[in-house]
Parts: structure tokens; C-alpha cells; sequence
């Protein structure tokens, strides 16, 4: 028999190192007299979109398209520290630490703009890669002209920022802090499940998702972490394993450790809640982490709500569930 | 004998016959067991190579040359003639399951091999390969013997043919000797009124190794009644087994004789499983006493009118 059930699984998540830790990113940008807008920092993108968010942030502050940046990512003969890509942390970090850089870019350009066309600064339009005043658009200098300005003084139209929030240890006796870490992600999670009593098998049948990420720079890419975040609590909650035995792993390859496959994957249903309420790069939140964790309990909950059982040991396999099941109407499996 | 591959391979030398780094390409069947049979343990028979591989690169064969296969055009096809359907050692799993033939006459066994692991070991794949590795949890093992299918081997003295239900005799082991090769699967043609159900149950819906898998193929005679019927289980025992105790109950009865749970107890006793990652032997005898009983619902509710069910359990 087939029985349905859901489940559902709430959860905040504190990102960044925080509770103390020393953690930051620094980031330039630099504006040459020929060629893209260069974006200089060190955050590695593993898959996850960093290098596009950052592409965004810096577009959106200078006021041009993304494909007039360019990155230098993971260069250590141009980048400074960005710090991990782990804990959750590089868009609201290395975001921000772009985010500042670009608004230290921008004002130079207002600098160097109002003084090649003889003006205060409220009087300058600064976009799409030109600066002019108000009354005369067509009287323009391009970024680039502005920046063989700046050589021709013996500068650079360049500017380097770092974001360095503080966060507090935890009291060791209450486990309390004023600022443990820099913000929290909060995230709600639906799982729909069917079990097959007979076979134990478990069919993922939707899963509804709704996350407090503060801003998503780029929904379509937040999406694809939820998706992406779910299945791996999926694949926690459902089959991955390592079987131990006498100290030998007895599933060390990808043939016996079993992850989900687009297959084993339902349908997603994602709302993204802009709450605003952390100092992040446009109100942005991290999300990394966060979405991998909802989706076991949702699932131990929703198998609970089929068949009346619950399980206090991963994964929950065909086996257990039916050890269970035979246990509970007393016969011996 | 060497000649130019056409095509997308360019200028590639072929091998045929000859030793290139003990690498042999054989283009007849012949020519193949003549070379097997002169050969030592070391030389190992290639045909999709997505079980030998495997072995290869994990260090648990030891390769001293390879004969492949994959030249013999004879050992390709399907032909599907009057009294039996034909299959080349060589059809790989992706042309059995798109075959229009297979699906139409033999849905249990375009079923299995549309379940096997991946697009990509699908194509590579072979019905040859996947008899002749002789897994326990092989997909089409049970299929086959659940069609009465007979495995024709070719060797220096010639040809025997062998009931796929007496080939294996152990974990990887069949009753092959040495210098043979399978050439080719003879499966009688069902009659109308055969039915069939094909259920493979593993830990994720796609890339698994069969916690229990199975074959059911029912043949009804005018007025209901069970001319034939083979449980066949995949994954429950050291070789592919069929539960010869459903035949010996449920022949000559009509199906809505039979107590399915009745028949079912059959299959749990019937089995000799073991623990292991893909399931527990208390697992395994719980799941082939499920199988058969929906098995069997399945079938009923299609009725004896159509000539074979392509039964999605």
C-alpha cells in the first residue's frame, strides 16, 4: 500500500565564521584606460555563483552592464583574502567588500569627472560608462578617459575595500553573545512524500520552500541552491551511508554510496521572502548552507505523518522502514 | 588483413586477428574462438566492458590481452523469426530496450534492460556481457530465465546449447568452460496469452545495483487457465533463481484461484538471501513476498487477452 505524508521543517542558520573570529574579505576594482572594468578578488567559486553575483554587484554600483566587468579571480599575484567559501559567507562578505570597493570606484569617477568638465559633483550623471553634466549629455568622458585622467596625475582610478564585521565570542558559561554572528538566514521547508509499505521505498513528491534570504541578487540562482541544497539533505535523509565495519569502509565509491539522481528528484516549489534585515550587499543574506539542512527533518517528519513511525537513525532506508513496519503489526520481519 | 575504418574514426589502423599489444579484433565468430582457444587464463573477452572495466581499473583481474568483440556483426542482431526470437551476444541494452520487436514480444526483458544503470551503460552494455558476468543482481538474468530462454556457447568443439535456468551456478560463476564464448540467446516465442511483469527495486530511481528484482511471466491457456508460470528473482540468492514451487501450485489453476499471499509465502521461502549494502536477508524475503503478490494483482487486472503486457509494476 501507498501511503502519502508531509512534513514540514523550520531552521535559522548564523553564517559567517562569527563568535569572534577574525573573519573578512577584501576586494579592489580598477578602472584602465582601455579594456573592461576589473574586478580583483580572491573568492573562489566552487559552482556556486560567487564570480556572477560579484560580476552583479559591481555592475549594478558602477552603473554598467555585467559584461563590461571582468574578474580576476583565485589570481594571488593580484587578490588579497577573501577568506573561504565555506560557512555560508562569500556573497555577504566578499559581496560587500565588492560592494564598498565599487562605491569607492564610483565617487572617484565623480572626483575625477567634475574635475575634467569643470563642475560640482550633484551637477554629473555618472552611467553606462560615461560621466557628463546634466545639461549637456552629449559633452561626455567615458570611465576610461577619466582613468587616463587619473595616470595622467600619477594615480589610479582604483580603489581597494575590506568588510570586517565584528562579531563576539559566546559567554562559555551561558553560551550567549551580543553579536555572535553577523546574521541569521531563516528558512521553511515542505516535504511530500509517498511510502510503499510493501517495498519500503520512499517517493519524494514535492518539496515547498520558502527562505528569508533578505535580497536574492540573482533569483534564478538561489533557486538552483535550494534545488541543489534540498537534494543533498535528500540524499542524507533517504540513502547516503558509509558502512563501516571492522574499521574498513565497506562503500568507499560512488557504487555503494548511493546520492540521489535527477531521477530521484521531485518538483520544487521556492519562495524567496526579501526580508531586509542584515547589512549585507543590497540587504543580501547567505543561503548556502542553510538550504541543505531543512530538507532531513522535513522528510523524517513527512514519512512520520504517512505511516505513523518515527525514525531517530539516518538514512532512512527500505529496511528500516520495514523492519518497522513489521515490528509494529507484532510479526517478526 | 588490415584495412581503414570508415567515418568519424578517421584513419584509425584496424586490428583483426593479430596480436597489437595483445589486443585482438576478431570480424567473425570463427576467427574469435579460434584465438580463445589458444589462448591462456589472461586473455579476457570484451564486450561492453562496463563490468570488466570495473574490475580492470580496481585491480581485480589481472589482463594479460583482450579479445574484443564488438567486430562480429552476427552477434548484433535481433531476429525475430516464426518459433524464437534471436539475440546477438552483442545487442547492447539501449537496442533491446528500444526495440520494437523486444517490447512487443519480450516487454519483461525491454523493461529490464531499460531499468539497467545509466544512458551511457546502457549503450555500452551487452545481454552477452550481463549473462556471462553472471551477477546475482544481473537485470535481464531473470527476464531470461523467466522466457525459457536457452544460451547458445561456441567453442573449438562446437556448439551446445544450455537452459539460462541451469547456466549459473554461483556468485559470477555459470557453467562456461574455458575456450567457449556466447554467441547468441534463443528465446522460444510466447505464445498469446503470455503476460508479463517486470519489478526492480533499489535504493534510487536510477544507477543502482537491484536490492531484489523481479521477473514474472504468466502463460494463460483458453479460459483462463495457467498453462505456464515462472517467478523469477533477481538479487535473492547466489545465482538469478525462478520459484519453482509458484509453478508446481498455481499450474492449471486460474488466476483468480489463487491466494496471492499463499503464492507469495512461496517466494519468501523460496529465496536464499543474504545482508548487504543494497538490503537485509529479512529485508529481501518481506520485499519478494510483496513483489509477487502485486505481481500477480498486476497481471490479473490486465487479463489474457493481450499477447505480453509491457507491465510497468
Amino acid at each position: 500500500m501507498k501511503k502519502r505524508g508531509r512534513g514540514i521543517a523550520t531552521i535559522m542558520f548564523g553564517f559567517g565564521y562569527g563568535e569572534g573570529f577574525p573573519d573578512h574579505s577584501i576586494a579592489a576594482i580598477e578602472i584602465k584606460e582601455q579594456g573592461p572594468i576589473l574586478v580583483k578578488t580572491a573568492a573562489a567559486d566552487v559552482g556556486q555563483g560567487v564570480l556572477t553575483v560579484l560580476t552583479q554587484i559591481a555592475a549594478e554600483v558602477l552603473r554598467v552592464a555585467p559584461d563590461r566587468i571582468v574578474l580576476s579571480a583565485g589570481d594571488t599575484a593580484l587578490t588579497k583574502n577573501a577568506g573561504s567559501t565555506s560557512a555560508t559567507r562569500q556573497t555577504y562578505f566578499t559581496g560587500s567588500a565588492v560592494q564598498k570597493a565599487a562605491e569607492g570606484v564610483l565617487a572617484l569617477l565623480y572626483h575625477y569627472g567634475s574635475l575634467a568638465l569643470h563642475c560640482n559633483h550633484p551637477e554629473l550623471v555618472v552611467k553606462d560608462g560615461r560621466v557628463y553634466r546634466y545639461d549637456r549629455p552629449d559633452h561626455f568622458m567615458s570611465y576610461q578617459e577619466l582613468a587616463r585622467l587619473a595616470h595622467e596625475k600619477g594615480e589610479l582610478l582604483q580603489a581597494e575595500a575590506s568588510f570586517f564585521p565584528r562579531t563576539d565570542a559566546p559567554d562559555p558559561e551561558t553560551g550567549q553573545g551580543e553579536r555572535v554572528y553577523v546574521a541569521y538566514t531563516f528558512m521553511t521547508q515542505i516535504a511530500e512524500v509517498e511510502v510503499d509499505t510493501a517495498t519500503g521505498l520512499v517517493e519524494v513528491l514535492r518539496f515547498d520552500t520558502a527562505l528569508d534570504l533578505g535580497k536574492a541578487l540573482n533569483p534564478q540562482a538561489v533557486e538552483g541552491q535550494i534545488e541543489g541544497g534540498t537534494v543533498m539533505g535528500m540524499g542524507m535523509a533517504l540513502m547516503e551511508e558509509q558502512v563501516i565495519k571492522a574499521g574498513i569502509t565497506l562503500n568507499p565509491d560512488l557504487t555503494g554510496y548511493l546520492i540521489p539522481t535527477a531521477l530521484d528528484c521531485p518538483p520544487f516549489y521556492s519562495r524567496l521572502v526579501e526580508n531586509k534585515d542584515a547589512a549585507g550587499p543590497f540587504g543580501a543574506k547567505g543561503i548556502g548552507e542553510p538550504v541543505t539542512i531543512g530538507a532531513t527533518p522535513a522528510l523524517a517528519n513527512a514519512i512520520y505523518a504517512a505511516i505513523g513511525i518515527r525514525f531517530f537513525e539516518l538514512p532512512i532506508t527500505p529496511d528500516k522502514i520495514i523492519k518497522a513496519l513489521r515490528q509494529e503489526q507484532g510479526t517478526n520481519g | 588483413m588490415k584495412r581503414k575504418l570508415a567515418g568519424k574514426q578517421g584513419n584509425r589502423p584496424l586490428i583483426s586477428g593479430r596480436d597489437s599489444n595483445g589486443y585482438f579484433l576478431p570480424e567473425s565468430l570463427a576467427e574469435a574462438v579460434n584465438l580463445l582457444g589458444q589462448a591462456g587464463e589472461g586473455l579476457k573477452v570484451l564486450a561492453g566492458g562496463t563490468d570488466l572495466l570495473v574490475d580492470l581499473y580496481e585491480r581485480l583481474i589481472e589482463v594479460e590481452g583482450w579479445l574484443d568483440l564488438g567486430l562480429i556483426p552476427e552477434l548484433r542482431e535481433i531476429k525475430v523469426r516464426a518459433e524464437q526470437i534471436e539475440i546477438g551476444a552483442m545487442v547492447t541494452h539501449a537496442q533491446l530496450e528500444k526495440s520494437e520487436n523486444i517490447k512487443k514480444t519480450l516487454p519483461v526483458l525491454a523493461a529490464a534492460a531499460a531499468e539497467i544503470g545509466s544512458p551511457q551503460i546502457r549503450n555500452r552494455g551487452t545481454i552477452g556481457g550481463n549473462v556471462v558476468t553472471a551477477s546475482p543482481a544481473g537485470d535481464l538474468l531473470a527476464p531470461l530465465i523467466a522466457y525459457n530462454a536457452v544460451l547458445e556457447l561456441v567453442g573449438k568443439d562446437g556448439v551446445s546449447r544450455v537452459p539460462a535456468g541451469d547456466f549459473f551456478c554461483g556468485p559470477k560463476q555459470t557453467i562456461m568452460k574455458r575456450g567457449q564464448l556466447l554467441s547468441r540467446v534463443l528465446i522460444p516465442r510466447p505464445s498469446s496469452g503470455t503476460i508479463g511483469c517486470w519489478i526492480k527495486i533499489g535504493k534510487r530511481k536510477a544507477l543502482v545495483i537491484a536490492s531484489i528484482s523481479l521477473a514474472l511471466v504468466v502463460r494463460l491457456a483458453k479460459g483462463g487457465v495457467i498453462a505456464d508460470i515462472r517467478a523469477c528473482f533477481g538479487a535473492v540468492a547466489p545465482t538469478p533463481l525462478e520459484i519453482k514451487a509458484v509453478r508446481r501450485l498455481a499450474g492449471g489453476k486460474r488466476l483468480e484461484q489463487l491466494d496471492f499471499s499463499q503464492v507469495g509465502e512461496l517466494a519468501a521461502a523460496g529465496i536464499a538471501p543474504i545482508d548487504d549494502l543494497r538490503g537485509t536477508a529479512a529485508y529481501r524475503r518481506n520485499v519478494a513476498r510483496e513483489l509477487l503478490i502485486q505481481a500477480l494483482e498486476k497481471v490479473q487486472s490486465t487479463g489474457g487477452e493481450i499477447i505480453a503486457d509491457q507491465a510497468d509494476c
